[in-house]
């Protein structure tokens, strides 16, 4: 039982292929940049796509040639789609309606969901009447009440105002933990996949680059998005040695100071990860021992209670994280100029050319 | 920016006060010297002989005139007459719209130029088998008039009257239309059983379209058409022309030919 | 709030209310009140009003029904000749109404190409019935009620439907829970514009159906017929004409503004 798809569809000139695999009550995460091809998966898996080809097998029975509307799947979608002149409870029971329950029981079923998932939404209220976050759990609602053996969700943080963030990702976390079908959850945001998903598939540009449990593709990242998404800074770029025993590692957007385990007599072409919490930030050019100093501005600032992610666009790019205070006391936001440090030996560097065996030769 | 904006509204609102008017009539043989314009308003009856006939003769004989004519039912022309007073000539299908048409705004040279009678027509299959004018009185026959007020239309009821079949004739009328170019539009369409039309109307509707149906003389009626200068013309002489043409020996065929009888 | 108009555009507003206002202010002045009772009964007003209501609502229920379901075949549909369909389908707007009734004649009149079976088989004849008046004037006003139907239907996002598909909403339930409802204030609009045109109606009237009181002769037609031997009745039965209209639109005004 449970999900098995192979699928492949061609949209204008993109081409997006995927493999899915996942057991009842089990959660897939696709992750990807923006155009990659996630949401043509999910509604490929949901029918709602022509031109799909390819097999998708739901609790063993074949379903790529059903109608959407006979296909056992629900979807929460990113824009919601709320039925904007039926309330909240209409909506919700819109599902079981459909499926041929009495108008009493669907709205029985309704105001059940509606309690367990959106306890502070007034029932008899329109959808514009609510928040981004409300009408997200109003959709959630609207598709479990179909009992679906599928869910889908398309980015089911996006347009959900951070403070109400959080709780949203519990309510998933809580949904998805109890929900005994299927689940394939879209995300841009890697907090939303690691912490409900049990597999995460890396996608770009219609390919699927890495499928895995969270912590395989923390550990090996295959592409800077993956990298990012686990929260590491990720460098790919020809090995040179240093006469010390160090090497320089040269990428196209910058060079980097790194040292590797074994000496490497020759350029070899490698990848090599930091950890942004190993990468410290100073208003004026730092004094001492790093190797790595990196003068740059802030792009992008994302403070998560305590803990601030920063990114400074220099040569090369570089993620940090740092402790919410210091991003106060050094005066940071986006467009200040800074300073990022970081030591040599804080760099994993992995050989990916002949020679060295691959694999995390340091930290 | 705002002034500019202002007097071209003027400007363009006094242009649209002087207009022209211009009511379908045939182009004229212009040569050097000033164009006339002569305005004939004439029964709808009269359409074919005045349009096809008497109108380009009398261009011809009279270089630089155009005349335009403007057809509809008498009751509507005197109307017209009487709240825009536009015309030069009123030709009118009876005596009761010309005399509306003297007592304000006035004619001169007013004289009888034509008579009319009235026929039936029915399609040409005859679905109702109508060959009598009693036959109007038959229940079920789908019978078209003239309304009321429109010569025609007045007339028809007159003749229904004398042969004492009004009543029962009315019970059979389906639509009373505007003008006798409608009526005999609803016979030619195949819509209709029968209508009550002027004898004009047979001969300049091609003949297949309608068979026609003679009504006896003595309860027959004969419509007399007048012809009158409007007082008020801007010229007179030239109006007074067109009338004297439209009662000369030429004229007078022209409308023999078209099924009408001559005056007097 | 207080927003200063621009001058320019408050004079031609001005011209533009006058022009239109002044000819029914005209009508209201000329009318002989001390004779109104006299003048309407002469006129058939009680007919043609009786009429006039029966017909217009009756083309407007028609122009519903069968307009609804041509505009979204129209902005759903994916079928050859779709655009020549559409521009068949507004034809009415810009034709002149007596042409349409000419058309309407040789097709559904007694001889015509469908009518002669009607008549022949069924023995059905629409020419001269107050069913034939319906019919001409349904012909006029549908247009308009397909326009606002196919405007209203592209103005929703169709990704609404395929949310109803995924909830298991087969293609009827999706289009009459969830788009009538949405488009619902744009059908009540078209079929506002539907109705007035309906009551109207004229030209098509006059040359399919006829005129005939009681029967056909709706207040258009007997204000034409009254004008020339009655005119203070043909007055009087143009003023009930606006006063209808006025009650209509004015009732209906959030409809068609949207509010305010």
């Amino acid at each position: 039982m449970g999900l098995r798809a192979d699928i492949t569809v061609r949209r204008g000139a993109f081409e997006v292929a995927a493999v899915l695999e996942a057991a009842d009550g089990g959660t897939v995460a696709i992750v990807g940049p923006n155009g990659a091809g996630k949401t043509t998966v999910l509604e490929a898996l949901a029918g709602l796509l022509p031109g799909v080809v390819g097999t998708i097998e739901l609790d063993g029975v074949r379903i790529e040639a059903t109608p959407p509307d006979r296909r056992r799947v629900g979807v929460c979608f990113q824009d919601d789609l709320l039925f904007p002149t039926m309330s909240v409870l209409e909506n919700v029971a819109f599902g079981p309606r459909a499926r041929g329950r009495d108008a009493r029981a669907a709205r029985l079923r309704a105001s059940e969901l509606l309690r367990d998932v959106a306890p502070a939404v007034e029932p008899s209220a329109k959808p514009r009447a609510l928040s981004g976050g409300e009408r997200r759990r109003v959709a959630l609602a609207r598709a479990l009440a179909a009992e679906p053996r599928l869910l889908l969700l398309d980015e089911p943080l996006a347009g959900v105002d951070v403070a109400a963030r959080a709780e949203i990702r519990e309510l998933l976390r809580r949904v998805l933990a109890g929900f005994d079908g299927v689940a394939v959850l879209v995300a841009h945001d890697p907090i939303d996949t690691l912490t409900v998903a049990d597999r995460v598939s890396v996608l770009e540009a219609g390919r699927q680059i890495q499928t895995g449990t969270p912590d395989e593709i923390r550990a090996a990242p295959r592409s800077s998005y993956a990298a990012d998404l686990v929260g590491v800074n990720l460098f790919r770029g020809t090995l040179e040695p240093l006469p010390d025993g160090a090497a320089r590692l040269v990428t196209d957007d910058g060079a980097i100071t790194v040292a590797p385990e074994t000496r490497v007599d020759g350029p070899r072409a490698a990848i090599a990860t930091l950890k942004p919490i190993d990468v410290a930030l100073h208003a004026e050019e730092p004094e001492g021992s790093p190797r790595n100093v990196v003068h740059g501005h802030v792009s992008e600032v994302a403070i998560d209670g305590e803990r601030a992610r920063i990114r400074v666009d220099g040569h090369p790019p570089l993620t940090a994280e740092i402790t919410a205070g210091s991003v106060a006391r050094l005066g940071l936001a986006r467009g200040s100029d800074v300073w990022a440090s970081f030591k040599a030996v804080e760099v994993s560097v992995i050989v990916t050319d002949e020679g060295a065996a691959p694999g995390t030769l340091s930290g | 920016m705002r002034r500019p904006i202002i007097v071209l509204c003027g400007l363009m609102l006094m242009g649209s006060a002087c207009s022209s008017d211009d009511s379908g009539g045939s182009a004229g043989q212009g040569s050097a010297g000033a164009e006339t314009q002569l305005t004939v308003f004439a029964a709808a009856s009269l359409t074919g002989v005045f349009r096809d006939a008497i109108g380009p003769d009398f261009e011809t004989r009279h270089d630089g005139v155009t005349i335009t004519f403007n057809f509809g039912a008498s009751d509507s022309l005197a109307g017209q007459i009487r709240s825009e007073g536009t015309a030069d000539v009123f030709a009118s299908a009876s005596g009761t719209w010309m005399d509306a048409v003297q007592d304000d705004p006035g004619v001169t040279e007013r004289t009888d130029f034509a008579t009319n009678r009235l026929v039936i027509i029915t399609p040409p299959d005859n679905p109702a088998n109508v060959v009598s004018l009693d036959d109007l009185a038959r229940p079920g026959v789908q019978l078209v008039l003239a309304a009321e007020g429109v010569p025609v239309g007045d007339y028809a009821r007159e003749v229904l009257q004398s042969a004492g079949i009004l009543n029962d004739a009315e019970a059979n009328v389906v639509s009373n239309e505007e003008d006798n170019a409608s009526v005999v539009a609803k016979i030619t369409a195949g819509e209709a059983d029968a209508a009550i039309v002027y004898t004009s109307d047979v001969s300049a509707a091609a003949g297949n379209d309608v068979t026609a149906v003679e009504i006896a003389d003595d309860v027959n009626v004969l419509a007399t058409y007048p012809i009158a200068v409007v007082a008020g013309a801007p010229d007179a002489s030239l109006a007074g022309a067109f009338v004297s043409y439209v009662l000369s020996d030429a004229g007078q065929a022209s409308l023999e030919a078209y099924g009408f009888g001559t005056a007097g | 709030m207080h927003r200063r108009l621009p001058l320019p555009v408050v004079c031609l507003a001005a011209i533009g209310a006058a022009f239109v206002a002044l000819p029914v202010v005209a009508l209201i002045v000329r009318a002989p009140w001390g004779d109104l009772g006299d003048a309407l009964r002469g006129a058939g007003a009680g007919n043609a009003f009786r009429l006039s209501l029966m017909v217009s609502v009756a083309a407007t229920a028609l122009s519903v029904a069968f307009g609804v379901p041509l505009a979204w075949v129209l902005a759903r549909g994916s079928f050859p000749g779709r655009s020549v369909l559409r521009a068949v389908v507004v034809l009415p707007l810009v034709l002149p109404p007596v042409v349409g009734g000419l058309g309407l004649l040789f097709a559904l009149g007694r001889s015509g190409v469908a009518g002669r079976w009607l008549h022949e088989a069924l023995g059905i004849q629409l020419t001269f019935t107050t069913w034939g008046a319906i019919v001409a004037a349904t012909f006029v006003s549908m247009p308009l009620v397909v326009i606002a139907t196919e405007a209203g239907l592209r103005s929703i996002d169709p990704r609404y439907e395929l949310a109803a598909a995924t909830l298991g909403a087969r293609p009827s339930r999706t289009m009459w829970r969830v788009v009538m409802p949405m488009l619902a204030p744009q059908v009540a609009a078209g079929a506002v514009l539907a109705w007035a045109r309906a009551l109207g109606e004229f030209g098509a009237t006059i040359t399919f159906a006829g005129n005939l009181a009681g029967h056909t002769q709706t207040l258009p037609l007997a204000v034409y017929q009254a004008r020339q031997t009655d005119p203070g009745g043909a007055i009087f039965l143009s003023l009930i004409l606006v006063a209808i209209s006025i009650i209509v639109l004015v009732s209906m005004r959030h409809r068609l503004t949207g509010g305010r």
